[in-house]
């Protein structure tokens, strides 16, 4: 027992060896040479005065964002930042977390393991980084769209355990509840051997022979259960096994999940959907059925934790375009349009699939400790108009609009290269013609209203006329009306 | 580059009072012609010179001469320079005022007149040279009527197909047509494990030959140690007579060539078709310190510029075609040579394609990258000098200056003009092709 004791301390007094380590780190800033040489391996980027969407509920106005070597290090106002640090003015722009699109075909290029056979600078990457997504799943791996770099790529291996469960398939379902059966029986002899061993050493570990060790890994924690289902009779098939059985489904598809939500929602479903999905119900039935445009919100309401994925999930420019990987906020806005809350349908491209991947601690918000995998819009990303304007990847922009050639020449940025010289071409008549009326307008309206107010008015209003061309002319006279 | 200034003169001064360039007159040129038809093809006899005079020539380092004389003698270049008085006695060459001289030219990728295909692994120890026919066959002269003197052979395949094979399209001061038996070794690297494995695997192959080795060499060690300790000296005598000198163990056929490699005996050519192929390239060749360069064979689509930047600090040399490309997926034109050339990649242009066609409109294909760009000094060292260096070779060929074999191109015009041809050619200072027009 003593033993046990010294054991479980072990780690304990490492933590608390640690803890004084780390409260002491600050204070070699003292040193300037110390810190210098660290400093210069660091990569800082500040990106200053965006809004920013953390996904955590927080919507932080015009603050910075800090990052540092490929983490966020600080959210906030006025930050500092070293002089080495990249700084971006964002103020205008909106910050959101990247994307991560669970399911794509060839954003990584190549095929085989992602660190031998991405392409960094494959179109489709380009075009990925281009409609926010950072991270995607890319068959059994969980790769970074880390353009430009092969260093870390690769995030995580193995995630899902493909289950089928089928209600016209009895022997298939049959056969999945007994293992689930005997994965759940072997874990309950586990457990009662690791209470038994404290006592009697001699206890052999029960044997694992007979128990299908995917669907052990999901009983126990480690992977996720993925079905493909739609109808409703498999959904509750679903939801009622993972009751049973204790683990969180994972459902795509889910068509007539929002007839069947209290089910799902009480098991602790995941649910990916596709929100444009559409299909009429069986007609044989008397219940309801079919797709609805309310599934991801009716989902929402009880709970089922919702992702949304376009029914193509490669990069398509032509055939299904529109409903690519490129489009999902196209997706998730449209479960907007049925009722599912801005926040849920963010949520629904970023927190959620990376909670569902298990990467919850490291993607899908804008918090410190976090990779820093962030986008940056031009407005609100669920608006068909918005352009992501640069991706950021570990702490490093991957994609700037204005310097790929694919959406640079729509809707420049005021400041790059390519936007006009003058916003609004005020043609040479407009320009003329202002100065000219308002000079004849003023000694008019001067006498009748008293000396006092005039100097303000002339001091005032000058400027708009000469910078603003007709706007200021004619905002003038529409204010006198309504008065 | 120096210049050697005052009078040529001979090794024997024969003619003490030498003539002004300018006292020439047509007749000598007659008789330099002659000269150079009785000259025998290889092995001139010693003293044998000849003095070239040309309106305009480009020596291959990124100079241009005008009023060049070069002194050719036993088939090298003695002298080299501008407006330089030509000793009476010297048969002399006297190129018409629009003839330009080049460098004799190097192809360093090519396997013109080789059939046959290739292993598609790990094969560093098949050598190009055992395919090619050294006599003056066919190949030879359709090479060298375009005035290619040198080219690089590679062997066939793909993974790591072999070692390449640098030989003369003519004949050499030195007699044999084989200027270097084992070239650049060539690995085709993609993003692919297999290609990056092999890579990886030929260096394994080389550290399991030397671990062997070593352990080899430790046996003989202790054995020869424990038979030195040997008091009876009869029997320490007998010992280390059955002991012997140290014998390594022979060469591992595929470790052999990553040793070469390491030991920059041989060089190390990765043939990539993307940007994304060169970062994998690097990641598969990790650590070693080896001496590589780049091909890329420039399709319409070509990704390279992405990395254009990192091959150009790397100071690279890159094998690749004169070829106008388009930006991926748009009609926008890139020139990837020339972009790579600003970047700091030294470019070895080899003819777009491996053909009589392709070297017939070498000049006429590098001329519209030159119109699209691309410095022109620069691409006419991509077709001497620069490839020249790249083969290990550039100590004999590729430039114009003192000591190198006298491989020289005489167009009929500017080499980047349309219309210009080949006029003749010389190799290891025998006219080899167009004697009938000088």
């Amino acid at each position: 027992m003593i033993k046990l004791k010294l054991k479980t301390l072990a780690p304990l007094a490492l933590l608390l060896a640690a803890v004084p380590a780390a409260a002491l780190q600050p204070l070699p800033l003292l040193d300037d040479e110390a810190t210098e040489s660290e400093e210069e391996d660091e990569h800082w980027v500040l990106l200053k005065g965006g809004d920013v969407y953390t996904g955590t509920g927080a919507l932080l106005r015009k603050a910075d964002v800090l990052c540092r070597d490929g983490k966020i290090a600080e959210i906030g106002y006025d930050l500092y930042a070293p002089e080495e640090a990249e700084v971006m003015e964002i103020s205008g722009y909106r910050v959101y977390p990247g994307l991560v699109a669970l399911e794509s075909r060839g954003l990584f290029g190549g095929s085989g393991s992602l660190k031998d056979s991405v392409d960094p600078f494959n179109e489709s990457m380009t075009y990925a980084v281009a409609s926010g997504i950072t991270t995607a799943v890319n068959g059994s791996e969980i790769g970074k769209l880390n353009r430009g770099r092969l260093e870390d790529v690769l995030v995580k291996r193995g995630t899902f355990v493909g289950l089928s469960y089928s209600i016209s398939n009895p022997s298939g379902r049959g056969s999945l509840r007994e293992k689930l059966e005997a994965a759940a029986a072997y874990l309950r002899t586990y457990r009662e051997w690791q209470v038994q061993v404290r006592s009697n050493k001699d206890l052999k570990e029960p044997k694992k022979s007979g128990v299908d060790s995917n669907v052990l890994a999901v009983l126990e924690g480690k992977a996720r259960a993925l079905f493909s289902s739609d109808e409703q009779q498999d959904l509750v098939g679903i939801a009622r096994l993972a009751q049973e059985y204790g683990f969180r489904p994972v459902i795509k598809g889910c068509r007539e999940g929002w007839i069947v939500a209290d089910e799902l929602g009480r098991a602790g479903a995941f649910a990916i959907i596709e929100a444009r999905d559409r299909r009429s119900k069986n007609e044989a039935l008397v219940r309801p059925g079919g797709s609805s445009i309310e599934n991801a919100a009716i989902l929402h309401q009880h709970g089922v934790q919702v992702a949304v994925l376009p029914s193509s999930t490669g990069i398509s420019l032509g055939g299904i375009v529109g409903r690519d990987i490129m489009h999902m906020p196209t997706e998730a806005a449209f479960a907007v349009r049925g009722g599912l809350p801005e926040d849920a349908a963010i949520a629904s491209m970023t927190t959620i699939p990376a909670r569902l991947l298990g990467l919850g601690h490291r993607l899908g918000t804008i918090e410190e400790g976090k990779d820093a995998d962030l986008i940056v819009t031009d407005g609100d990303l669920l608006h068909y108009r918005t352009f992501v304007q640069w991706a950021l990847v570990g702490g490093r922009v991957v994609y700037d609009k204005e310097a790929e050639l694919y959406f640079a020449h729509i809707r420049p940025r005021p400041d790059g290269e390519l936007a006009p010289e003058s916003p609004v071409d005020p043609g040479e008549d407009d320009i003329v013609e202002p100065p000219a009326e308002e000079p004849e307008e003023e000694p008019a309206e001067e006498p009748s209203e008293g000396s006092g107010d005039a100097p303000t008015e002339d001091s005032t209003e000058p400027p708009p006329a000469e910078g603003g061309s007709g706007e200021g002319a004619e905002e003038g006279p529409a204010e006198d009306t309504a008065d | 580059m120096p210049l050697p200034q005052g009078t040529l003169q001979r090794t024997a001064p024969d003619h003490p009072n030498p003539v002004p360039v300018a006292a020439r007159t047509r007749a000598t040129m007659m008789l330099s012609t002659l000269l150079l038809a009785a000259a025998p093809a290889v092995s001139a006899p010693a003293g044998d010179l000849l003095a070239i005079r040309a309106r305009h020539l480009a020596t291959g380092t990124g100079e241009t001469l005008e009023h060049a004389v070069v002194l050719v003698e036993d088939g090298r270049i003695v002298t080299v320079g501008e407006d330089l008085p030509i000793e009476r006695g010297i048969p002399v060459l006297d190129l018409e005022e629009e003839v330009w001289v080049l460098p004799g030219l190097v192809d360093a990728y090519s396997r013109y007149g080789l059939s046959g295909s290739g292993f598609s692994d790990l094969r560093p120890y098949i050598q190009a040279a055992d395919e090619v026919r050294l006599d003056d066959s066919s190949w030879a002269r359709g090479m060298r009527q375009y005035g290619v003197t040198t080219a690089a052979f590679y062997p066939a395949g793909r993974g790591i197909p072999g070692q390449s094979v640098v030989v003369a399209t003519g004949p050499t001061p030195e007699g044999s047509r084989v200027l270097r038996r084992s070239a650049y070794l060539k690995a085709l690297v993609g993003n692919d494990s297999t290609s990056k494995r092999y890579l990886r695997d030929g260096f394994k192959e080389a550290d399991e030959w030397l671990d062997k080795e070593a352990k080899n060499r430790e046996k003989y060690d202790k054995a020869k140690e424990k038979a030195e300790k040997e008091k009876d000296s009869d029997k320490k005598k007998a010992e280390l007579a059955k002991l012997g000198s140290y014998k390594p163990l022979p060469p591992n056929m595929k470790g052999q060539a990553f040793l070469d490699l390491r030991a920059g005996k041989i060089e190390l050519l990765a043939s990539i078709n993307k940007a994304a192929d060169y970062l994998h390239f690097l990641d598969a060749l990790g650590d070693e310190d080896v001496s590589w360069h780049l091909r890329t064979s420039l399709s319409t689509e070509s990704d390279l510029f992405h990395v254009k930047e990192e091959i150009g600090e790397a100071g690279a040399m890159v094998i690749i075609e004169p070829e106008i490309t388009l930006h991926p997926s748009t009609m926008r034109q890139r020139n990837l040579p020339a972009e790579l050339h600003r970047a700091g990649a030294k470019l070895v242009l080899i003819p777009r394609a491996d053909n009589s066609t392709g070297m017939k409109e070498w000049f006429r294909d590098v001329g519209v990258m030159v119109s699209a760009g691309l410095d022109r000094d620069a691409a006419i060292q991509a077709m001497t000098h620069h490839p020249a260096a790249l083969l290990g070779v550039s100590d004999r060929v590729g430039t114009i200056e003192v000591g190198k074999d006298a491989n020289l191109v005489m167009l009929t015009g500017d080499p980047f003009e349309a219309g210009t041809e080949v006029l003749a050619v010389m190799a290891g200072g025998s006219v080899v092709f167009g004697e009938d027009e000088l």
